[in-house]
């Protein structure tokens, strides 16, 4: 038999069923990812993700895998952490204090060197291939059944074009904030009332009944469900355009980053279930010191403050933290005091829900030019990302008569992160 | 021997058979020495006297060249690489400021210096040091926002200045011995009365810095910071009209600045097909203004500066990134440290002929 | 060999059904439909009334709603044969082309970024191929042949030029939307869950471009495509580390062998700044290779995305997953379309007309009294179809009356024009005029509907709705903006109106292209009578529920 090894032959076995059952136009009920998840998706316990982006690749060497002294290491130290024995780079002192929250991962190499490549892989889990993000497929297998918020938000400062959801539908395509400020068309039109507004809601839903009459109803109801989630984000409005406490904006820090995490604070303590916020600027081809002394002093203290925020409020234990970027930055300096992109030996940091923290997996060799042990790529980090969560990456999302593996069949999660 | 080989031994004792021409011609400007380092250069620095050459360089150490004998010795002891050097008169005391933060003292005249002083002196880069006129006190700034003002003889913290909002840059003091002046990365240059302690007043060199907007972070400051000799006048370094920060798209720029006044007196900027930083500024005592800058592919160049004119009247075009300059006492020679490792000097005279031809 | 078994099968079955030419194709699509189910006709929906049909049909073929005087005129015409003569006028429209253009940028290009070939050349070259109703054969030739280097036929390059020609791209969309197979999985191995795909199919299909590269002229900086004479392609599995080589290949017809490498293997020799061209092109071989009559797959792609465009869901579904574990839903209607394709030298223009003319896409989308929900893939009844970004955005322009109020401008400025340099001007009568203007002065519009509600990449047929959206429908001033009355558009025609039953009815024939039920016009009067109401903004809100609601939502 040449097939499937890698796959675990019962679960094709299942998708296989599942497919048929589809096809014969029966209800799919049983979506294995979403029923594991289900027992915990009771408001205020569901399983729930953070992504710091470092948008552009931060620099290892200047973050969770410092060289000082080495041919390549930079001019910046290395500082103990709350971990006996884990050093970080001396421009992170706050988050050092919070690294028995975390992990680092120090032996990523995604053979990619281009930002949206790199990005997609780290995203998706997949080197090519329209898939889902981490995000949406958070979204749909976690967010709980008549949430208030959509499933992915994405708090950015600047467009990036993702296409987040690929098969698992608009619903789960990541919500964008540009920064704090809420998303579009949340405000009814102007020279309308609440009363007027009503009423015209009140009416469409009088001619959609009308229609609806010995019609098939599963398209109507997700047109419908779209207006109830504008809804809510409407009555929402409030929440996302009221100003951050003064005390916290002192301790995340009064600049983009400080608002748009304290925002994420709130999303996740209003139950959201995966909040991306993107850090942006790490792109440092000149000056890379002094853009990671820009970068890195004003990610750090309010990361810290975020992490410590959602430890101190019980959230961390559903949560799972990633930080990372789409790359890391090349030993080598070049004649700039540039870094350039370098996909081949670079880390990222997880933590919180299903990660065991702590920990440092594999390593980098001395001159960190190369991984020395524990080679892993953006599938081993997806699938580990998911199982964290709970979610069988080995199985299949089973998507309109169309079974697709959810994670990279040939990648593995990384166990010994696994809490 | 071959002079019309550049030399690569040192070439300022000057070989007998050699004439010299003693002519300061800025415009014949040549290499006649280079000194190696396996590591990119950060700075260099020569003694008053003209004995020493020091590099700091993208490691931990600090290379020592004698102009003389082009005998190297390497100074360790810092935990981070080494940005800003200042000597004493006499040329036996260095002092040298790095990334971790620390200021240390060496004694130029032992065989093989160790620190004789550490300072702790900032949380973080202590990216400038300077020595006061008088020779008693030192002033540094770093990343902790602050200037500070030290006691040479035993290191201990006269004067603190705080009021930067951003990292600052460079720090020196004014030749009167009684105001300091630095320069953060926004452009903000302020001016401390060492009498009572506070600011005394401000420049806002604003073209010096630059917001990149696609990166979401600032971009500027001093990378090198000079009086005149009558003090009449303060030359800054660094850059300007920031494009691409990221990709290292940005002019050099050297400003000119009327002390009295506060007031801009010019904008010196080379060729616009030169994309870089300005790293070097040095006041000539025959009263011109000499410039060095790296370009973003890794060329260097030298300029040269008239009082009163609007352009350089001459440049220099290196093959290696110029990321500092320092001016020996006699007045014409010029110390270049090159991202390639290396240290030239640069004779600004004509070529030297071989006697009798 | 699973494969080959299924194609012969569909072939007997086809036979089964005696080709008659005296049997138009679409009563023979309507045998197929109900066959070996004696109760279908029982089940089935009947017809739809002619409003909708004519609403319905509109929209397929020509992207909009009609107006409500194109309404009032259909449900006048007392003519037997009123639905054949309006699909064949509907075909002949500029507007016909124009919705073609659409579907076809979005089924080929999936609303990704320009790249090399600027999007509004291929959207010209789409719309006149299909307003020649150039066959689907010669089309797809003239994709997959051009290498971009002659202006003429640059705009068709557009397909392998802004997918870079990277294997992964080119050789997934290739399976995907010429043969209706997704190969994606079978490019590491074997498909893991589709025994059919496996990874000789994606490298055979590889196999025709592995050659090929971009080249950028130095001097124009045109991108264009080269090509090796040399290189093979070889596989590993990343399960069984088992290899393979292969040579281009569609699926599993026999491989196309190169020919003897001659002496001199190239026309162009590659050197620095030139742009190589070998004397044999194993890419100039893919179209080919992709028209052979033997390459059943591509005749079976298209017909199931014609049906799927008009029936509202694919005989294979989704489209691009053909496999034996995922048959055509109706293998005999599948024979019946593929047959006729062939025989009519792939006109799709003739597939359209046809399919529109059966009485399966002209079933109502009620289930018929008392009865159950038949199946969706029985076709009984019609299904519901979501309107595509620019139909929305064509369709809320002409119920609201900005197209026609728009129109009116831009025939008086012409008019104008022309009057000052003394011409006549009879072409602000040319519906290819009209709908050229139109389209040049809406087209930002439509762009703006197109970010809202379009995806970029795959498309899938399932119905998709997302907050953004119905943000943007409730409160984006845009729509808002249309609902201000103006000149003569629907608001302000509305307001001129005096009695409730005459408001109901001009709503109901320009927003839904129907005449309101008794209960209908009751309810448009309760809401414009209610104590609630007098506001300045009744009628204009009145419009937006109708706007926004399931009926206006989708084509049913």
């Amino acid at each position: 038999m040449r097939r499937n090894q890698g796959c675990h032959q019962s679960d094709h076995r299942v998708a296989r069923r599942q497919f048929l059952a589809g096809a014969a136009g029966g209800v799919v009920g049983l979506s294995l990812p979403g029923s594991l998840a289900a027992a915990e998706k009771i408001k205020g316990q569901h399983k729930r993700v953070l992504q710091v982006y470092l948008q552009g690749g931060v620099s290892q060497l200047e973050s969770w895998d410092p060289k000082p002294g080495t041919e390549f290491g930079g001019p910046f130290r290395a500082i103990p952490t709350s971990v006996p024995g884990m050093h970080i780079s001396e421009l992170l002192p706050y988050t050092a204090q919070y690294m028995h929250l975390l992990s680092i991962v120090r032996s990523i190499n995604l053979k990619i060197n281009d930002h949206q490549q790199g990005r997609l892989f780290m995203e998706k889990g997949r080197r090519a291939g329209e898939f889902p993000y981490v995000g949406s497929i958070a979204s749909k297998y976690l967010a709980p059944p008549n949430s208030e918020l959509p499933g992915y938000i994405h708090i950015s400062t600047r467009g990036l074009n993702d296409s987040t959801a690929a098969f698992l539908g608009a619903q789960h395509s990541q919500l964008k904030f540009e920064g704090v400020k809420p998303p579009k068309n949340l405000a009814v039109p102007q020279g309308l009332d609440q009363t007027a507004d009503a009423r015209r809601i009140q009416l469409r839903q009088q001619f959609n009944q009308q229609f609806r009459r010995g019609r098939s109803k599963s398209l109507t109801e997700s047109f419908d469900a779209s207006f109830e989630q504008a809804a809510k984000l409407m009555g929402r409005k409030s929440f996302f355009e009221k100003a951050p406490d003064g005390k916290d904006l002192e301790r995340y820090g009064k600049h983009d980053f400080g608002r748009n995490c304290l925002l994420a604070r709130a999303l996740l303590e209003n139950d959201a279930t995966c909040v991306k916020v993107t850090h942006h600027g790490y792109d440092s081809h000149a000056e890379n010191f002094n853009f990671h002394l820009e970068q890195l002093g004003e990610f750090d203290k309010t990361f810290a403050m975020l992490l410590s925020d959602l430890h101190e409020r019980g959230l961390l234990e559903s949560t799972l933290v990633m930080v990372y970027s789409e790359f890391g930055r090349t030993p080598k300096i070049n004649v700039r005091y540039g870094r350039d992109h370098w996909g081949t030996a670079w880390s990222i940091a997880l933590g919180g829900c299903g990660i065991q923290p702590g920990a440092i997996i594999g390593k980098t060799n001395d001159k960190g030019t190369a991984v020395a042990e524990r080679e892993v790529d953006a599938g081993h980090l997806f699938h580990t990302y998911l199982q964290a969560l709970g979610i069988d990456s080995t199985n299949d999302h089973d998507i309109a008569g169309r079974s697709i593996p959810i994670g990279d069949p040939t990648a593995q999660p990384i166990k010994e992160l696994l809490a | 021997m071959n002079v019309k080989q550049p030399a690569t031994a040192d070439a300022i004792a000057a070989q007998k058979p050699l004439v010299e021409s003693t002519l300061i011609e800025p415009a014949k400007t040549h290499q006649v020495a280079q000194f190696k380092h396996s590591v990119p250069l950060t700075t260099c620095r020569v003694d008053p006297t003209g004995r020493y050459v020091v590099a700091g360089a993208q490691d931990l150490d600090i290379q020592v060249w004698n102009l003389q004998t082009s005998a190297q010795r390497t100074l360790k002891g810092h935990t981070s690489w080494v940005r800003s050097f200042d000597f004493s008169k006499d040329g036996n005391t260095l002092y040298s400021a790095c990334w971790g933060g620390d200021i240390k003292v060496w004694n130029m005249a032992d065989a093989s210096p160790e620190p004789t002083m550490t300072i702790a002196a900032h949380k973080g880069s202590a990216r400038w040091v300077r020595l006061s006129p008088d020779q008693t006190k030192l002033a540094t700034c770093g990343n902790d926002l602050l200037v500070k003002v030290w006691n040479i003889a035993d290191g201990k913290l006269l004067q603190t200045f705080a009021g930067h909002e951003r990292h600052v840059y460079a720090v020196d003091f004014h030749p009167d011995g009684q105001q300091l002046v630095s320069q953060d990365l926004m452009g903000f240059i302020k001016i401390w009365d060492l009498q009572t302690g506070k600011q005394k007043r401000g420049i806002h060199a604003s073209l010096m810095t630059g917001y990149d907007k696609k990166f979401a972070a600032d971009m500027g400051g001093a990378r090198d910071l000079q009086f005149s000799p009558d003090g009449s006048e303060l030359a800054s370094a660094g850059i300007t009209n920031v494009v691409n920060s990221f990709g290292g798209i940005q002019d050099p720029i050297i400003m000119l600045f009327d002390w009295n006044t506060g007031k801009e007196t010019a904008q010196l900027k080379p060729d616009k097909a030169f994309q870089g930083i300005a790293w070097g500024v040095r006041y000539h005592p025959d009263g011109f203004l000499i410039g060095a800058g790296a370009e973003r592919t890794g060329k260097g160049e030298l300029w040269f500066h008239k009082p009163g004119e609007k352009e350089f009247f001459h440049t220099l075009k290196l093959p290696r990134a110029a990321r500092g300059l320092d001016l020996l006492a006699d007045g014409r020679h010029l110390v270049v440290p090159h991202s390639d490792g290396s240290v030239c000097t640069y004779r600004m005279t004509a070529k030297a002929k071989v006697f009798g031809t | 060999m699973r494969k080959l078994l299924c194609c012969a099968a569909l072939f007997v079955v086809g036979a089964a059904f005696p080709a008659n030419a005296a049997t138009p194709l679409h009563e023979r699509i309507d045998s197929a439909v109900g066959v070996g189910n004696e109760q279908f006709e029982k089940t089935a929906s009947t017809l739809a009334d002619d409003a909708t049909f004519l609403r319905r049909v509109t929209l397929d073929l020509t992207g909009t709603i009609p107006t409500s005087d194109e309404v009032r005129v259909f449900l006048a015409d007392e003519s037997a044969d009123k639905r054949t003569q309006l699909v064949d006028r509907l075909l002949d429209s500029p507007e016909h082309a124009r919705r073609m253009q659409y579907v076809f940028d979005t089924m080929l290009m999936e609303r990704g970024p320009d790249k090399h070939v600027p999007a509004a050349e291929w959207q010209t070259y789409l719309r006149d191929s299909f307003s020649e109703n150039k066959p689907w054969d010669v089309l797809v030739t003239e994709i997959l042949t051009a290498d971009g280097t002659d202006e003429k036929t640059r705009p068709a390059a557009k397909f392998l030029l802004d997918r870079e020609l990277k294997a992964e791209e080119v050789t997934r969309d290739l399976g995907r939307l010429f043969l209706g197979r997704d190969l994606q999985c079978a490019q590491c191995h074997d498909h893991p869950n589709v025994n059919d795909y496996l990874q000789r199919h994606y490298y055979g299909l590889n196999a025709f471009l592995s050659r090929s590269y971009l080249f950028k002229n130095p001097k124009t900086k045109k991108t264009t495509i080269g090509e090796k004479a040399e290189g093979l392609v070889s596989f590993t599995s990343v399960f069984t580390q088992e290899e393979g080589k292969t040579a281009p290949r569609m699926l599993d017809l026999p491989e196309i062998a190169d020919p003897e490498m001659p002496k001199e293997p190239y026309k162009v020799k590659p050197a620095k700044n030139v742009r190589s061209v070998p004397v044999y092109s194993r890419r100039l071989q893919l179209a080919d290779a992709m028209t052979n009559p033997s390459n059943v797959a591509f005749q079976q792609n298209i017909v199931n995305r014609l049906w799927a465009l008009m029936m509202g869901r694919g005989l294979v579904e989704p489209l691009d997953m053909w496999h034996s574990d995922n048959p055509p839903s109706n293998p005999q209607l599948l024979a019946v379309l593929t047959e006729s394709l062939q025989e009519n030298d792939y006109d799709l223009q003739l597939m359209l007309r046809e399919m529109a003319l059966s009485k399966t896409y002209q079933r109502s989308s009620h289930v018929a009294d008392g009865a159950e929900p038949a199946a969706e893939t029985s076709f009984g009844v019609g299904l519901l179809k979501p309107l595509s970004s620019e139909q929305l955005a064509w369709s809320m322009m002409q119920a609201t009356g900005l197209t026609a109020n728009t129109l009116a401008g831009l025939k008086a400025k012409q008019i104008k024009a022309d009057a000052k340099k003394k011409k006549e001007s009879p072409k602000t009568e040319d519906p290819a005029w009209q709908e050229e203007a139109l389209h040049a002065a809406l087209n930002r519009n439509v762009t703006t509907f197109v970010k809202t509600f379009g995806t970029v990449g795959a498309q899938s047929s399932q119905f998709d709705a997302s907050a953004n959206q119905a943000l943007f429908l409730r409160n984006d001033p845009l729509v808002q903006s249309w609902l201000v009355p103006s000149g003569n558009n629907l608001t302000a025609r509305l307001k001129q109106l005096k009695t409730t039953p005459e408001i109901a009815e001009e709503l109901y024939l320009s927003v839904f292209s129907r005449l309101p039920e008794k209960a209908e016009t009751e309810q448009v009067a309760a809401f414009l009578n209610s104590p609630q109401a007098h506001t300045d903004q009744d009628l204009q809100q009145l419009v937006w529920a109708a706007l926004s609601s399931d009926e206006f939502r989708f084509n049913h």
